[in-house]
């Protein structure tokens, strides 16, 4: 046999210096034996390889250059598209056998179910992710109104936006109950009817404690243009008496330039309290507003006690009067009643204060003109804040948006690499395999 | 046999389309013999190779719109694409025979008398070497042939395989240590 030349008879040399030998001899750089060597190793390796059939060549070259290669799936070369569909079949028939093999308990709809699902694979993935993208857009957008929404609702109370609507206390603080003690209501048919009106409202609240008086107040100041002032305090006025009040003061100064006011102090009954805030609050925006409430109870029944104190006596000296006998007894006790009554008047006007407060409660009621937020016309400001809930509503929906499709697309990325590390194992098993 | 075209000349003008008709008809009648080589010596399936050399065409033509230059040349693009259709056609099939297989015979020496003890050598060579590259485990194999096939620099040949240059290098040193081990004449040829 002969001796095959071969690159280099002396023993290979580093690493580096080989891999740039070799370059350079393959590249046509260098010259020598030791390239020329190398060179000829190429060529007999190629040359192992049987030539390109002349008619296969040219049926190719017919197919990719003549007929203009496009991208379109239609123009495909049609050798390319035979093969590309020979492999394909093959492979969905391949998988459709692996599943039957696997599932023995294969019905003809699942047969169908998933020759369909082969045949479809591609298609099916295509619209599986629009499907999904689709779905994560809307639950995106739903969620963005669901948390939008409500903003907008509680937003002209809490940013004075001229919506004219009226934040709404809780109904403990809204309705507060006036209730009477037990020992209230106990008196009797003969003190009830000697307290006359002085028997407290029965209505009841949320928030009412049994056998508690509780005196309510409340505060608001709405805005609106200098031009309303006197309009709304009028509609103020006559709302309090359409609703069982009155107004107790009342001061408007409108003035042509610079700030005009309304200040008007109301009284309405308690039981109406709410609705009747509610009521003037719709009449113009609400700037602010105030309710409170202060616990009379002790003050109620102090009154009740030295009421029912001074009839006792009363009756008392009626008694003794009954039985006098003198003339002395007689003048003396006439004296004494006359001293009972006056007694028995100042703490039935005690009951009466005290169950008028409880029964009606202080409303104070501004009414600021000129104030800018009170505008409803369009303004800078008000453009300026719908702009800004604008872009707050964008930037919440983008959020939701990025919550939703950053994890899904992170998701899918990580199925993509997944699929394309198995499918680069799958290939290199290929070549380990035996 | 087939002329040398280094991976620089076979990359179309910078500048222009990734890679336009004319670009992939001279990347064609460059490399189509090269790839057909390069499969049926991987494959040892004629009619394989030629579904996938027309496969690689396609796809490249098909994918010619990501072509990016910075990651190798539309030669070493073609080539990446037909070792994954050789490979994903060798995993569907899950056999690997012997190299020596249906592929016909390798070019015959040239005939005449003048010319006939250098073919006959150069025959009796390519044997010596055919023996040498069937004895390389798979993986070596297949890097010499898409070196030699396909003419890619060990860059390109990294990007190609997803291993790094250094790896290439590392792993092409070793197999043509091993072909030359192979190809060397022994003590008894020596002596003859």
């Amino acid at each position: 046999m002969r001796i095959i030349p071969f690159p280099s008879e002396q023993p290979l040399p580093g690493e580096d210096a080989w891999i740039a030998e070799l370059e350079a001899a393959l590249s046509g750089e260098q010259q020598g034996p030791s390239a020329d060597a190398w060179r000829e190793l190429r060529e007999d390796v190629r040359s192992l390889a049987p030539p390109m059939d002349p008619a296969f060549q040219a049926r190719l070259e017919r197919e990719l250059l003549r007929r203009e290669v496009v991208p379109s799936r239609q123009a495909r070369p049609a050798l390319a598209r035979r093969a590309l569909a020979r492999r394909a079949l093959a492979d969905r028939l391949r998988t459709v056998a692996r599943r039957l093999i696997l599932r023995p308990r294969l019905t003809p709809s699942s047969l169908a179910g998933h020759l369909h699902t082969v045949v479809h694979r591609p298609l099916a993935h295509r619209r599986l992710a629009i499907l999904a993208g689709a779905l994560a857009a809307a639950v995106a957008f739903a969620a963005a109104l669901v948390i939008a929404t409500p903003r907008e609702s509680r937003a002209p109370a809490q940013l004075s936006a001229p919506a004219g609507r009226v934040p709404r206390a809780p109904q403990a603080q809204a309705s507060p109950s006036i209730a009477p003690t037990p020992r209230a209501s106990k008196a009797g048919p003969a003190q009830a009817a000697a307290s006359g009106a002085a028997s407290p409202p029965s209505s009841t609240g949320a928030a009412s404690a049994p056998g508690r008086v509780q005196q309510l107040a409340a505060s608001m100041t709405l805005g609106t243009s200098a031009s309303e002032v006197q309009a709304v305090s009028d509609e103020v006025a006559q709302l309090t008496v359409r609703e069982g009040g009155y107004v107790q003061s009342s001061n408007v100064r409108v003035q042509q330039q610079g700030t005009s006011e309304g200040t008007l102090s109301l009284r309405l009954p308690s039981a109406k309290l709410s609705a009747a805030l509610a009521a003037i609050g719709r009449l113009a925006p609400v700037r602010a507003e105030n309710q409170s409430l202060e616990d009379i109870t002790g003050a109620y029944e102090a009154a009740h006690r030295q009421l029912a104190d001074a009839l006792a006596v009363r009756s008392a000296l009626l008694r003794a009067l009954a039985a006098a006998t003198t003339e002395g007894q007689i003048d003396s006790l006439r004296e004494r009643l006359a001293q009972a009554r006056s007694a028995i008047s100042r703490a039935q006007a005690s009951v009466n204060a005290v169950s008028q407060k409880a029964s009606t409660a202080e409303v104070e009621v501004s009414v600021l003109g000129n104030t800018h937020g009170a505008s409803t016309g369009l303004t800078l400001h008000t453009g300026l804040h719908d702009a800004g809930r604008v872009l707050l509503v964008t930037l919440i929906v983008l959020l939701i948006a990025c919550a939703v499709l950053v994890p899904l697309a992170l998701v899918i990325a990580a199925v993509l690499s997944g699929r394309s590390a198995w499918r680069r194992y799958q290939r290199e098993r290929a070549l380990g395999a035996p | 046999m087939q002329a040398f075209v280094s991976p620089a000349e076979s990359s179309p003008p910078q500048g222009g389309p990734a890679l336009d008709a004319d670009a992939f008809e001279a990347l064609f009648r460059q490399c189509a013999s090269e790839v057909h080589g390069y499969l049926i010596s991987l494959l040892r399936d004629r009619s394989a190779a030629e579904d996938i050399t027309a496969q690689a065409f396609e796809r490249l033509y098909r994918s010619r719109g990501r072509l990016d230059r910075r990651r190798g040349t539309p030669r070493a693009w073609l080539f990446a694409i037909a070792r994954n259709a050789a490979l994903d056609e060798l995993r569907r099939r899950r056999r690997t025979s012997s190299y020596q297989a249906d592929v016909g015979s390798p070019a015959q020496p040239p005939a005449g008398d003048a010319a006939g003890n250098e073919g006959f050598e150069q025959a009796e060579r390519r044997m010596v070497v055919a023996a040498a590259l069937a004895s390389l485990p798979m993986r070596e194999r297949e890097l010499v042939l898409l070196k030699f096939h396909g003419q890619l620099t060990n860059a390109e040949l990294a990007h190609t395989l997803g291993i790094s240059e250094s790896n290439v290098g590392t792993r092409l040193h070793r197999a043509l240590t091993h072909l030359r081990a192979q190809c060397a004449p022994s003590e008894e040829d020596q002596v003859a």
